[in-house]
């Protein structure tokens, strides 16, 4: 096994996999153009083929090397802290990542059950609207729950999950509500500056964006959330 | 002579119309605040400025963006040096020293070196540019035909291989990942539709303002997350001290090999500042007698780096004005601007709108020029961006980025890309892969196919094709010695021990 951990097994594995998956799903575009004698499919599987001798590669240097850096590499990646929090935060475990992307399907869930539940019940558009903010509601129960104890996990599903509400509930009604659940699993506690930058922030970017520069963003599909969009944009505008 | 004339006459139009004036004074200290603001870069604010400039003149609309493009590559470093955020790929490198200066207590000395080698490199180009447009367009045109493009960006991605990871075989792997985010779409030569996965979103591709968003500002919020959470987060050390006379003149050779590094990847179409950058940094490293204090905050790092990326902007317009092929975001929105108009940018523009060029290069000339005065002033209130409390900036950084992805084309899945972009960038990082090779791919993935197929057309598929051209040949030997290079050293070298004790 000359140095190799679990842990290079299962990298080399995703990309290889990856690879894979890419190669079979090059078959659905695998036509030859008049023109052009490689066809569109020789491009993406040149890299494929990269990709896999890369991985490979990199198996063999963690068997022969472990964890070492390449000697001429400008190790900017190792540097930046980020691999450092890892190994500090003890939750390289299998685990952890596991349990991360289990945390993050939450926003794809919103993204996608809605629907199938909508077709499932025959429910026309006010319906959808409903169960929507049903689902929303309980996964935003979800999230607060796990907030306290998994602040790594919900910082970066928070994001993901505010993207995937904004086109029903728009930016001006969840912009408050992500800036103080931002500052929350950045470690903010203290009420009344919470408020303060929040107000701040979200003045700032109405003033400059919607006010100033007339930049459209989303106001939302569902009512109310959509008529209170609307008369943000109607009062800065 | 009459480039002078030229030059003046350009300066008076620009200089007599108020409205010019506000324009360009706009552009200079928009770019640098974009540019400069974590989270959105000058590609933002080029983004939702270009529906508007149909309501400019095509040379206030122009000039506007060609500012923006001259004092937004130099904000970008700004936000490189102090919150290891670059602004746009172009001042990644910069981050590999910047930031670690920054941590050093050495941010101002690293701001200052980017102020001054910005304005040296911008304004030397534009001379360059000025003076010598005719015929570097005319060599460009006769000696670069698309195998020579191809062996060009081949070589680069070589060489940047090299730079950000932590492993030769992650540097390609992270590479590779951008080449393959740009496969997604159309085919370039027969429009066939790849990898959408029945999505029609994905049909027009990834697009790449999101996904550097996602790679750049949304992991390094996730990254300085994971510390405050784990309590390793520290606020950088801050320190005013600009460089020193003596300091820039003892790395002059490093501001003159960047300047011609820079204006020579910046005048071939569809490379520009990106490569340049990293060329710069990557040959100030190889020339360098003490290589292995690069990447710890190196003031030569930073130096490097900006001179070449402010370097190429001047000579980018020369394929933009001259053949109408853009060499990255920024020109290619520039040409967004012509066809508002009405107009194509190519050779004819030389002819018809020869006042249009030459209030662009006065306004590009006197843009580099401003970076040093208002770069100084401008630079000592952005530094005061570190007095404010990471969970304060934090937010703020997010929703700009979630505006600057959602205004690029009104939808809120370029968001959505955005953020799973930071996500995998955020795991892809913690594992010693390098952000910056993947958005380096993923910009030259699309030129470098595009190039390949037409080359591979023009030789009739002989591969031989490549031994006739010369030029191509070199760079396709010299990427393949890098890459022979790397991979001795991967194996065959004395490596060292990761470096958990970094500074960070």
């Amino acid at each position: 096994m000359g140095k190799l951990r679990t842990g290079h097994l299962v990298e080399a594995g995703l990309w290889l996999s990856l690879c894979l998956v890419l190669y079979i799903y090059s078959f659905e575009f695998d036509q030859d153009i008049e023109i052009y004698k490689f066809g569109a499919s020789a491009w993406p599987r040149t890299i494929i083929l990269l990709m896999a001798i890369a991985a490979i590669g990199q198996l063999a240097h963690h068997w022969v090397k472990g964890d070492e850096s390449s000697s001429d590499m400008i190790s900017a990646a190792v540097d930046d802290g980020s691999e450092e929090a890892a190994h500090e935060a003890h939750h390289e475990g299998l685990k952890w990542y596991l349990s991360t992307l289990a945390l993050l399907t939450i926003p794809f869930i919103y993204m996608r059950v809605p629907d199938w539940i909508a077709a499932a019940v025959s429910a026309e558009d006010s319906g959808l609207h409903l169960i929507r903010i049903v689902v929303a509601a309980i996964l935003i129960a979800i999230v607060v729950y796990f907030i306290r104890h998994h602040r790594v996990r919900v910082a970066l599903m928070l994001p993901l999950f505010f993207a995937a509400l904004l086109e029903d509930f728009g930016f001006y009604t969840l912009a408050p509500f992500f800036i103080i659940g931002i500052m929350y699993l950045f470690g903010e506690r203290r009420p009344k500056p919470m408020a303060l930058v929040m107000a701040l922030i979200y003045g700032l970017l109405l003033l400059l964006f919607v006010n100033i520069l007339f930049v459209g963003l989303p106001v939302g599909n569902i009512k109310p959330f959509y008529d209170i969009g609307s008369w943000v944009v109607t009062v800065l505008q | 002579m009459e480039t002078f004339d030229n030059f003046l006459q350009g300066t008076v139009t620009l200089f007599s119309d108020p409205i010019g004036i506000l324009i360009f004074f706009g552009g200079v200290i928009g770019g640098m605040l974009f540019g400069a603001i974590p989270g959105v870069s000058m590609l933002t604010l080029a983004a939702i400025l270009l529906p508007f400039t149909a309501h400019l003149s095509p040379e206030h609309g122009i000039m506007l963006f060609s500012v923006i493009y001259c004092t937004g590559v130099y904000g970008g470093a700004i936000t490189a040096i102090l919150f290891n955020i670059p602004g746009a790929p172009e001042n990644a490198p910069t981050a590999f020293d910047g930031y670690p200066m920054t941590q050093n207590g050495q941010a101002g000395k690293a701001v200052g070196a980017a102020v001054m080698c910005s304005a040296i490199g911008g304004v030397v180009s534009c001379i360059i540019m000025m003076a010598a447009t005719a015929a570097i367009a005319d060599w460009a045109i006769s000696a670069f035909g698309p195998p020579e493009i191809f062996a060009l960006v081949f070589f680069g991605l070589a060489v940047a291989a090299s730079v950000g990871a932590k492993t030769f075989w992650k540097g390609w792997l992270s590479i590779l990942i951008g080449l393959m985010v740009a496969v997604v779409g159309l085919d370039p030569v027969g429009g066939i539709e790849r990898y959408d996965f029945e999505m029609p979103y994905l049909l027009a591709g990834i697009h790449f303002i999101p996904t550097i968003l996602g790679f750049f500002a949304v992991s390094e919020i996730f990254v300085q997350a994971e510390k405050k959470v784990r309590g390793s987060y520290e606020a950088p050390k801050m320190g005013v001290e600009f460089p020193t006379m003596k300091e820039l003149i003892a790395h002059k050779f490093a501001v003159i090999r960047s300047i011609v590094i820079g204006f020579f990847c910046g005048i071939l179409p569809g490379i520009g500042a990106t490569l340049a950058a990293f060329m710069g940094y990557n040959e100030a490293v190889r020339w360098s007698k003490t290589p292995e204090e690069f990447g710890k905050g190196k003031l030569e790092g930073v130096i490097s780096s900006e001179t070449a990326n402010n370097a190429a902007t001047g000579a980018a317009m020369i394929p933009l004005l001259a053949l109408g092929l853009p060499g990255g975001a920024l020109t290619a929105m520039m040409v967004g601007v012509f066809q508002m108009h009405d107009m194509e940018p190519g050779p004819l523009v030389f002819i018809n709108s020869a006042d249009l060029v030459w209030v662009v290069f006065a306004a590009m000339f006197f843009a580099n020029l401003s970076i040093i005065v208002i770069g100084f002033l401008e630079t000592k209130t952005i530094i005061n961006l570190l007095r404010i409390p990471f969970q304060f900036l934090a937010p703020m950084i997010l929703l700009l980025a979630t505006v600057g992805a959602y205004a690029v084309r009104g939808l809120t899945i370029d968001v959505v890309v955005m953020f799973l972009a930071g996500v995998i960038g955020f795991f892809l990082r913690r594992s010693g892969y390098s952000v910056a090779g993947i958005v380096l791919g993923l910009i030259l993935g699309k030129i470098g196919e595009q190039t390949f197929a037409q080359a591979m057309q023009m030789l009739h598929f002989e591969w031989s094709g490549f031994l006739d051209r010369w030029i191509a040949l070199g760079l396709l030997i010299a990427g393949f010695l890098t890459l022979c290079g790397s991979i001795y050293g991967a194996f065959f070298k004395k490596h060292k021990k990761a470096s958990v004790d970094s500074t960070a």
